[in-house]
């Protein structure tokens, strides 16, 4: 009797408070870490490159003070632009692998994994090639809106194998298939394409912040931010969904509006980065997890921000490191982001296969 | 006011019916696996399916819940017809419990259980005091609060089906839709569950409808019967009614006396039902 007074009386506030404050604790903790890393891969992506700059000299062009020409291109039109690129198109690529996640309940989903990233260069090399006939030539809304149908419909035919198939791992091996498929037909295309074309287009189908443009930026902005926002305002939804889709039904979740809502804005989040950038492998699916693990949570409301942050870091650092490593020879980021992405994709696996055994 | 109350079917207004079939045919595409189901579950009653393994008992509940469609007849819900609610409407009505198995990665059972705060929360799905002081009831109820900040996945499958079962009782649900609660329980904490379930339908009002194996349980926790057989309700009736050796054998195509009415067990061996289990009358039959 008195051990049940105990228990609804005195320290019940209190436990309940103190439990909250460990979590917010970590949560601040993890968020400030976040943000200063991003901060500092920024300022080692500004510092770093072909032509040499003081730190202070940067910070005179970037104040506007300045008579060095070239120096003022080199800061203005390359670096800071690249450097917007991979952070907004890595928070992306964390954004859309956290919804693909959800969506396909399995851990190794991710545009890239998927063939969504391939499905969407296939549909920017085709209307390039068959239509416009330039990369240049190619408006940048033009790119978008074709990569967003490639990824689209790749999205679309892996949806409907996965409503056949439960198993995860055929799922998985259907989307590498199709990811196969979309990479041959692209170099068939760009067999086909005019000599000017070619090396564009192989740079640019091997994934590449380089020769982002001001305007570039901004439009990827105005996109990748918006689905930011959209994303976080599904944060109840996705995480009701993670009980499973029945469940999810009996809580209030309108499941075919919200498959629907989610199916849109991953596709569009994948699209813009391989229309900006090309397809990147691996930070969709790894990016997720390492949110998660900090967090200790899979909560959305607290993972969805920290994809975001995890995947600009990782895409900030990998560009590093493709641009730095072997300067002046520059590697494509696809083969850092792997380096990184798919040890972390094994640790996944492994670590479930424990839990679960 | 007056328009509101013609809306609602009488009937269920003046028994307190909170769930009510009417001619239900339920299965997968044209294919129908029950047919011809009536029920009616009132506030505070138990009421249990019984029947064989891919009876229907399953299908029954999941189209009840509305995550199937009716393939003929209607389905009332709190005097509504239950195609006219919304998802969110009907959640706020109707919780439910399932066989199938959740594996969300690194959520608590506390994240878990409130979840079923969903069909309240607003937007962003922010808990209140008020909902946390739920939460806690329900798991208190359920026996895990223990457990509360324990990862999910980590626990074991009796442990997740209470975490379960906590998250719909603080749904706050009319009606609590169970399909096979007691599956990976133990004995103490099936003995442990009934009294829940009494709890919640007798003292709270809340009409609980479920799909139960074990005979010995349904009888003691049900108020009400329904057995499900051969593409059919065979019969329905109280515990007193239904749980007769004729019944039960026949139900289960067993040999004659091998259901024992008076402990309430299923002999290994037929023959020998000389303990009067006759006593009981026999209940109609459909």
């Amino acid at each position: 009797m008195s051990g049940r007074e105990v228990r609804t009386a005195g320290p019940r506030q209190a436990s309940d408070e103190g439990y909250g404050d460990v979590r917010g604790l970590r949560t601040s903790l993890v968020f400030a870490l976040l943000s200063a890393l991003v901060l500092l891969a920024f300022v080692a992506n500004l510092l770093v490159g072909s032509v040499a700059l003081e730190p202070r000299q940067i910070l005179s062009i970037l104040a506007g003070a300045t008579d060095d020409q070239m120096a003022y291109q080199v800061i203005w039109s390359i670096r800071l632009p690249r450097i917007c690129a991979a952070a907004l198109l890595g928070g992306a690529l964390g954004l859309s692998g956290m919804l693909l996640q959800t969506l396909f309940a399995n851990p190794i989903a991710g545009p890239y994994v998927l063939g969504i990233s391939n499905g969407a260069k296939l549909a920017v090399a085709l209307v390039m090639v068959v239509i416009v006939g330039d990369l240049q030539a190619m408006s940048t809304w033009m790119q978008l809106a074709a990569a967003f149908v490639g990824s689209f419909a790749v999205m679309a035919f892996v949806l409907a194998v996965s409503r056949r198939v439960s198993s995860s791992s055929v799922l998985v091996v259907v989307g590498v298939m199709v990811g196969y498929v979309c990479n041959a037909v692209t170099d068939v295309l760009i067999t086909f394409a005019s000599d000017a074309n070619i090396v564009n287009l192989r740079n640019w189908s091997l994934g590449s912040f380089s020769g982002t443009s001001g305007s570039q930026v901004l439009a990827m902005a105005v996109v990748v931010l918006t689905a930011f926002a959209l994303t976080y305002l599904l944060a109840k939804p996705l995480g009701i969904y993670q009980l499973g889709e029945t469940y999810a039904e009996s809580m209030g979740v309108d499941v075919r509006t919200f498959r629907l809502v989610v199916i849109v804005l991953a596709s569009v989040l994948a699209a813009s980065v391989t229309a900006f950038a090309g397809p990147i492998s691996f930070v969709g699916v790894a990016v997720p997890h390492v949110a998660r693990h900090l967090l200790g949570t899979s909560r959305p409301q607290l993972v969805i921000p920290a994809s975001f942050l995890s995947g600009s870091l990782v895409c900030l650092v990998c560009d590093l490191v493709a641009r730095a490593a072997f300067a002046p020879v520059e590697l494509p980021v696809s083969t850092v982001t792997a380096l990184f992405g798919a040890p972390v994709v094994i640790w996944v696996l492994l670590s479930r296969h424990e839990r679960v055994s | 006011m007056r328009q509101e109350r013609t809306d609602a079917p009488r009937e269920a207004l003046e028994k307190d019916v909170l769930l009510a079939t009417r001619g239900l045919s339920v299965g997968y595409g044209v294919r129908a696996i029950v047919e011809g189901v009536d029920l009616s579950l009132r506030a505070g009653q138990i009421l249990t399916l019984v029947g064989p393994n891919g009876a229907g008992k399953s299908t029954i509940l999941r189209t009840l819940c509305g995550q199937q469609q009716a393939l003929a007849g209607t389905i009332s819900l709190c005097g509504f017809d239950l195609r006219s609610l919304s998802v969110k409407e009907r959640a706020r009505l109707l919780a439910v419990h399932l066989t199938e198995r959740v594996r969300p990665e690194l959520l608590s059972c506390t994240e878990v259980v409130e979840m079923g705060r969903a069909p309240y929360t607003g937007l962003m799905g922010a808990t209140t005091s008020a909902d946390r002081e739920k939460v806690r009831d329900a798991m208190e109820l359920m026996q895990v609060w223990e457990l509360r900040d324990r990862d999910f996945l980590q626990l074991s499958d009796g442990q997740r089906q209470r975490v379960l079962l906590a998250r719909a009782i603080c749904q706050e649900p009319r009606v609590l839709v169970l399909d096979e609660p007691m599956s990976h329980l133990d004995v103490r904490y099936q003995v442990e569950l009934i009294r829940v379930l009494r709890q919640l339908s007798h003292e709270r009002g809340m009409g609980i409808i479920m799909a139960l194996h074990e005979l010995p349980l349904a009888r003691r926790a049900s108020d009400w019967i329904v057995c499900v057989k051969e593409g059919a309700v065979a019969l329905q009736g109280t515990p007193e009614q239904v749980f007769v050796p004729e019944t039960i054998d026949g139900l289960f195509d067993l040999e004659a006396g091998t259901y024992d009415a008076w402990t309430g067990d299923v002999r290994a061996f037929g023959r020998g039902t000389d303990l009067d289990a006759a006593s009981t009358e026999q209940s109609e039959v459909r």
